[in-house]
């Protein structure tokens, strides 16, 4: 203890932000807002799949194991909870990603399915539920590599000398990020495997 | 070990976000509507970004139109967000601008909406407009018909929410009238400041005495000019004239006084030019709102 407060009183002389100590402050906050960013996008997602489950199931009945999936996956990503503490622990951070990819596929596989149903792709509602859809995946996209540059800069801020010193005193460790096997995962589509109809043309 | 997690870490930026050097680069904001593409007449797009420009004097929103023959290889999404990130379109803070991009030759096109906005611009407005008003004038080849009745119809719809009131002139980009309002009261202000300095320096001692007179500036033109940068321009030329002290009070008044109104004001771009020279976001976000589509 006393040691600590040794090697914290030589800090403080020395001017703690030349150690880079706000700047890991500034990067941290950075980090913090960036999550909560993707969070709540993802949040935005989870919120439109009811509605949209809603409006395919007036039209596409028979598609139930489509739905249900859907519907389940929906429910997983409720279950998982996205603190802000998720960016400080690698493990939770993939549970957070493997509930989020699955919802991606669950939706993917509905989207597909609802090519089959031109009357559904012409409903108004529908329309408007797939432009939301849309928007959020993008808003996502965004919020993700934003989220991932803050935490680079984060990273790289808390491993580079001097400042690896100030964050081994005070505890600051690196962040988790997206991970790019993940990554492949979720942008690959599913195959689905029944006989489809030629889209038409745009 | 570091050597593979910096080999992942490299591998992620390049996966990621970080563009690559392929990319197309963003266009400079020469003005309100930039093409690339030779699509508009010079008379289209001056009367275009005209219209543009009063609407920004009436709301206070920027609008932007950038057509580009193409954003290969990346989608018209991600080139999107790269343009309003560098434009910064829209008031900061209120982050009211909005972006109409058309990739001609990939047949894209995009509304990219600012957070501001959003709750008047949403993603299913967007994509109407698009495919209701901008695609169908676009398959028959009227290009400047399809972008001005989409500008347009952005406008009326920003127009139905209520946003707040247009900028006062800005911190940022001061227009002459703030300085003309200061040398009215700059002979006040620097008498005030040496004989109120020099009787502080006198209570409170040299540093204490600057600093006070440096606040009392600061606030006094702050006050007067409604301008915090101005304000701290001032409050700094009087804490340094007290705390030279009398020595070199008469270099100090004239160096005081160019400090006050130099400083790079004068580069600032004045908002209210409506042609295209003039023209610079005024620093708003964007995170992925708006839509996407084709002809």
């Amino acid at each position: 203890m006393r040691k600590f407060l040794t090697v914290l009183a030589a800090l403080a002389t020395l001017g703690l932000s030349g150690c880079g100590y706000n700047a890991i402050q500034t990067n941290d906050e950075q980090v913090k807002s960036s999550w909560s960013e993707v969070v709540n996008q993802y949040q935005r997602r989870a919120d439109l799949v009811p509605n949209l489950v809603n409006s395919v199931k007036g039209f596409a009945q028979q598609e139930k194991d489509v739905l249900l999936g859907v519907t389940n996956a929906r429910a997983k990503v409720g279950s998982v909870q996205a603190t802000p503490d998720v960016v400080n622990d690698p493990g939770a951070l993939q549970k957070f990603q493997a509930a989020q990819g699955e919802l991606s596929g669950a939706l993917s596989r509905l989207l597909v399915v609802t090519e089959n149903y031109p009357q559904l792709k012409s409903d108004a509602l529908f329309k408007d539920l797939m432009s939301q859809l849309e928007g959020t995946e993008n808003r996502i996209t965004v919020a993700r590599n934003r989220y991932i540059k803050a935490v680079q800069e984060y990273n790289v801020g808390v491993r580079t000398f001097p400042n690896n010193l100030t964050a081994m005193i005070f505890g600051y460790k690196e962040k988790a990020n997206f991970s790019v096997a993940n990554e492949g995962e979720i942008s690959t589509a599913p195959k689905v495997d029944f006989n489809p109809t030629p889209a038409p043309a745009k | 070990m570091r050597l593979v997690q910096a080999g992942l870490l490299a591998l992620l930026l390049f996966c990621c976000g970080a563009p690559a050097f392929a990319d197309v680069a963003v266009p400079a904001l020469t003005g309100r509507v930039v093409d690339q593409t030779g699509t508009l007449s010079s008379s289209e797009q001056s009367e275009l970004s005209g219209k543009l420009a009063d609407f920004e004097k009436r709301k206070g929103s920027q609008i932007g139109v950038l057509i580009v023959p193409t954003t290969e290889p990346e989608t018209i999404a991600q080139f999107s967000i790269r343009v309003a990130e560098a434009w910064k379109l829209g008031r900061s803070k209120v982050d009211d601008g909005a972006i109409l991009l058309v990739a001609k030759n990939d047949r894209k096109l995009r509304i990219e909406v600012g957070n501001g906005l959003e709750g008047a611009l949403t993603d299913a407005t967007t994509r109407r407009i698009i495919d209701e008003i901008i695609a169908p004038r676009f398959k028959t080849g009227d290009f400047a018909g399809g972008i001005k009745a989409g500008a347009e119809r952005m406008m009326k719809i920003i127009d139905g929410e209520p946003l707040s009131p247009p900028p006062e002139p800005s911190e940022w980009r001061a227009d002459t009238a703030l300085f003309d309002q200061l040398f009215e009261y700059a002979p006040f202000l620097l008498f005030g400041a040496f004989i109120g300095g020099a009787f502080l320096r006198q209570m409170l001692g040299r540093l204490l005495g600057s600093l006070v007179a440096g606040g009392l500036v600061m606030a006094a033109v702050w006050l007067i000019v409604s301008s915090v940068i101005a304000g701290a321009i001032c409050g700094l030329a009087a804490f340094f004239i007290t705390l030279i002290g009398d020595s070199a009070l008469s270099t100090g008044g004239s160096s005081g006084r160019s400090g006050s109104s130099g400083g790079g004001w004068s580069s600032g771009s004045s908002s209210s030019s409506s042609s295209s020279g003039g023209f610079s976001g005024g620093g708003g976000s964007f995170s992925g709102g708006g839509a996407s589509g084709s002809w």
